[in-house]
């Protein structure tokens, strides 16, 4: 049953990789594949923001079915689906040593932080994300590993191709284009906070040394929900006379299920990974369908659960006595993706599971830290000196798993604000300088263009007349895409800059009386 | 099928035949009609009725004759953006003219921007690939298509249809990859060197085939506009000294011919455009060797005389090419 489950996990792993890699534009405005697929799945994100927000989006159905199938057979979604569950198996299998388990009651920990996020959301703060290990696993790869491993292979086959070896370069181009092929990305990407959120990957993945699967055991808030909902799970764990109380399963166990030499066994902590039916020396242990429960309670404390909930109630209210959730204070420089709900909307959805950052076709989605307040973290916001927004693309929209970001039709797309571009004459070259420009009324997307030209006289130093052409931003028409500030020539601080001013999103962020 | 040929003589009328859009256009193209006198009208009516008893392939053999007589500008116009562009480039003496067997071949369209055929702003997708069609009717090794755009390559490239277009006659399609740039001395009149894409600098023969629009700082972007595509580094900054700086470029690329794509036009809000509103069909291919030429043949379609373009003037007296339509032989072929 090991192997079975070891292919299992194998499969889902892959096919976890390969849509992860699909969630990027191959010059369609659609993707092919269904790239979301895996945190519509996701109960805890179902709920969080069933909770949050009151409303789901129909993919996030797919919920129930996880929830459906975890009611009857238990956590098995952990031990033989789960991407990063899968991950932890394998580091985990570099420690040769068996695990010690003196860590009895750190099981409740992963439930005191699922109340807490249960209750926050409760309250409307959509925090699930940051723990979740769906959305945990994709904003970890998007944001730091998948980045690494494109600059390394780059750097690796850009070093070789510049040696100018011959005979050598045809070889390592043919790898590189393979690589091309299968992994690698069209662009280097490049994001804030890359080396945090790798860090905190990596320590995650790193605890699996320390001891196995101490994530799934001990701070996994799904593994939590679907520990709870396993307890009347059919698929149950058996000894037969033949156990000799060895404690050999007990040694073993990845979940920590087994928590004495008796075989007591806590089946909301059981991942069903079956080594202990394989590996019993006396083949004692049996996994089976049957319908009476013989399992551990789960014994969280009462006061400790208490605490938990009070702690989730009253986390909202400190996120929310920042200036950003008063209704005059705008954050400029918060520019969110096309499509965006209004801020308060967003932050009950937004789980920041980083796939609109990945699939962004310019590399402008990045996360934020504190601009959009610590309730705001790695929420996704626009850099256009980074990447600008283009005109015509609507797949942030597309490969939102909440609706933070609504799937905008092409038309519903050209008529979105984002924001507003503004000039700065005092670096502007044809304003501040006497130089001709206007790069950014060329690349300017609007079908009439959102940036028009005044021909001005102007003196030169030498006193000689001229006539310049200066750009000025039509503020009805502009959508803030940013394409102006990303390709402005005035490099560092750019002279035509977009501000979140104007964004359709929001009724108080207006700048003109329509 | 009508066959009409005209030598272009000392009349500076703008090929304005074919509108389909009944809109006030903001770039004043006039429209003048066509007038034709009684010995014209023997002429025509003779070669009309000539030519409709006339099987098709023959017509290929009158177009070759004609081709003979050392053309500068061919200007075809006709419903089929692929039959225009063949009969284009027969007009000037064929494609193994100009083309030889095994020659590495790159045909630099204008992939630009983000836009679908009908928005006008890049070139059209089968005048494209009937050229790459033709070089490899001609013997040509290998035929590159690419082009460094500004919005994203993957979207340019499949939205403006070109890239299928091109793979589909067998053409070798690429992104332009950043390694391949070199600086190149050009000591011009406004830049002294430039990163360039060597896969142009190496290959055979260089065909350049834009699309006709309006500019912003340009007035109008046509040929030497289309250069633009294989210059490397942070290309914005030319536009302080945007006309010396096309021809600094223009000069060092030689093209082996230039196919200006007038199939459609844009006439406002260019170089990108979005509005259908400001494509004008004129269905027209205009082919040459001279890109100071067809520059200034271009700016005739919007009402606009080479010399109103400062990059054609500085071509002129840089000795690049012939501003002065008067002094070129140009042949109009309508079908």
């Amino acid at each position: 049953m090991r192997n079975l489950r070891r292919i299992t996990q194998g499969i889902f792993f892959l096919i976890f990789l390969f849509l992860f890699l699909q969630t990027e534009s191959k010059g369609r405005d659609e993707l092919g594949y269904p790239v979301k697929i895996w945190l519509d799945f996701d109960p805890l994100i179902f709920m969080s923001t069933l909770l949050s927000s009151h409303s789901v989006t129909t993919g996030l159905f797919l919920a129930l079915i996880v929830i459906g199938v975890t009611i009857f057979m238990g956590r098995i979604f952990c031990g033989w689906i789960c991407p990063l569950g899968t991950l932890h198996t394998m580091i985990g299998s570099l420690r040769k040593k068996p695990p010690v388990t003196v860590r009895h009651n750190w099981y409740r920990i992963k439930y005191y932080i699922l109340l807490i996020i249960l209750a926050s959301s409760l309250f409307t703060a959509q925090l699930a994300g940051i723990m979740d290990p769906i959305s945990l696993l994709i904003r970890s790869l998007s944001l730091s590993i998948y980045p690494l491993v494109n600059y390394i292979t780059r750097a690796f086959f850009d070093t070789v191709y510049n040696l100018h070896l011959p005979g050598i370069v045809p070889v390592s181009e043919f790898f590189y284009t393979l690589s091309k092929k299968t992994f690698l990305s069209f662009n280097q990407p490049y994001f804030f906070q890359g080396i945090f959120t790798g860090f905190l990957f990596l320590v995650i993945l790193g605890l699996n040394l320390m001891e196995r699967r101490f994530w799934c055991k001990y701070l996994c808030p799904l593994g939590a929900l679907l520990g709870i909902l396993s307890r009347y799970s059919l698929l149950n764990r058996s000894i037969s006379d033949g156990c000799t109380s060895c404690g050999v399963c007990d040694t073993i166990c990845s979940g920590g299920a087994v928590i004495d030499k008796d075989g007591t066994w806590r089946s909301a902590e059981c991942l069903y990974c079956m080594d202990c039916d394989d590996l019993c020396p006396h083949n004692a242990v049996n996994f089976g369908f049957t319908a009476r429960k013989n399992a551990a309670s789960l014994n969280l404390g009462r006061r400790n659960v208490i605490t938990s909930v009070l702690a989730g109630i009253f986390i909202v209210p400190f996120l929310r006595i920042r200036p950003l959730s008063g209704s005059g204070y705008f954050k400029r420089k918060l520019i969110r993706p096309p499509g965006s709900l209004n801020e308060r909307e967003f932050l009950k959805k937004c789980v920041r599971c980083g796939e609109c950052m990945k699939v962004c076709i310019t590399n402008g989605l990045q996360p934020t830290l504190f601009d959009a307040g610590m309730e705001g973290i790695w929420t996704p916001k626009l850099v256009p000196r980074i990447g600008y927004c283009e005109y015509r693309c609507t797949l942030c929209g597309q490969v939102c798993p909440t609706g933070a970001i609504r799937r905008l039709t092409m038309k519903e797309k050209e008529g979105t604000k984002i924001g507003v571009a503004m000039i700065d004459k005092g670096r502007c070259l044809p304003y501040a300088y006497g130089k001709p420009c206007l790069v950014c009324e060329e690349v300017c997307p609007t079908p009439k263009k959102s940036i028009w030209l005044e021909s001005v006289q102007v003196r030169d130093r030498d006193g000689n007349d001229m006539m310049i052409k200066q750009p000025k931003v039509d503020i009805n028409r502009c959508v803030g895409c940013g394409i102006c500030e990303a390709f402005c020539p005035v490099k560092g601080e750019p002279a035509i800059y977009v501000i979140s001013t104007n964004e359709s999103r929001s009724a108080d962020n207006k700048l003109l009386l329509d | 099928m009508v066959y009409r040929e005209e030598t272009y003589t000392d009349r500076d009328v703008p090929y304005t035949n074919c509108s389909e859009h009944n809109h006030p256009v903001s770039m004043n193209i006039p429209s003048k009609g066509f007038s034709m006198n009684r010995r014209d009208f023997i002429k025509t009516s003779f070669i009309a009725g000539l030519s409709v008893s006339i099987p098709i392939n023959l017509d290929l053999l009158i177009g070759n004759l004609h081709a003979s007589e050392n053309v500068d500008i061919a200007v075809v116009q006709g419903s089929s953006p692929a039959m225009i562009t063949t009969a284009a480039v027969n007009a000037l003496g064929g494609i193994n003219r100009f083309i030889s067997q095994g020659d590495i071949v790159v045909v630099k369209p204008n992939i630009g921007w983000d836009r679908t055929p009908e928005q006008a702003a890049n070139t059209n997708p089968e005048v494209v690939s009937t050229i790459v069609k033709l070089c490899y009717e001609a013997g040509a090794k290998t035929v590159k298509v690419f082009d460094r755009p500004v919005n994203d390559p993957r979207r340019c490239y499949k939205q403006s249809g070109i890239a299928d277009a091109v793979r589909d006659v067998g053409a070798d399609v690429s992104y332009v990859d950043k390694r391949k740039f070199k600086k190149v001395k050009l000591e011009g009149l406004a830049l002294k060197e430039w990163p360039l894409y060597t896969e142009i600098l190496e290959a055979d023969k260089v065909i350049n085939v834009p699309i006709a629009k309006t500019h912003g700082l340009a007035t109008l972007t046509l040929g030497m506009k289309n250069w633009m595509g294989v210059m490397g580094g942070w290309r914005g900054r030319i536009h302080q000294r945007l006309d010396k700086s096309l021809v600094d470029i223009a000069k060092v690329i030689k093209p082996t011919f230039t196919v200006l794509d007038a199939v459609r036009i844009l006439t406002d809000n260019g170089p990108q455009g979005g509005s259908l509103l400001d494509v004008r069909l004129l269905n027209t291919v205009i082919a040459g060797t001279d890109q100071v030429a067809i520059d200034s043949f271009g700016a005739t379609l919007f009402g606009l005389t080479g010399a109103d373009l400062g990059y054609v003037r500085i071509g002129d007296q840089a000795g690049l090419g012939v501003m002065d339509l008067s002094r070129l032989k140009i042949k109009k072929i309508m079908m």
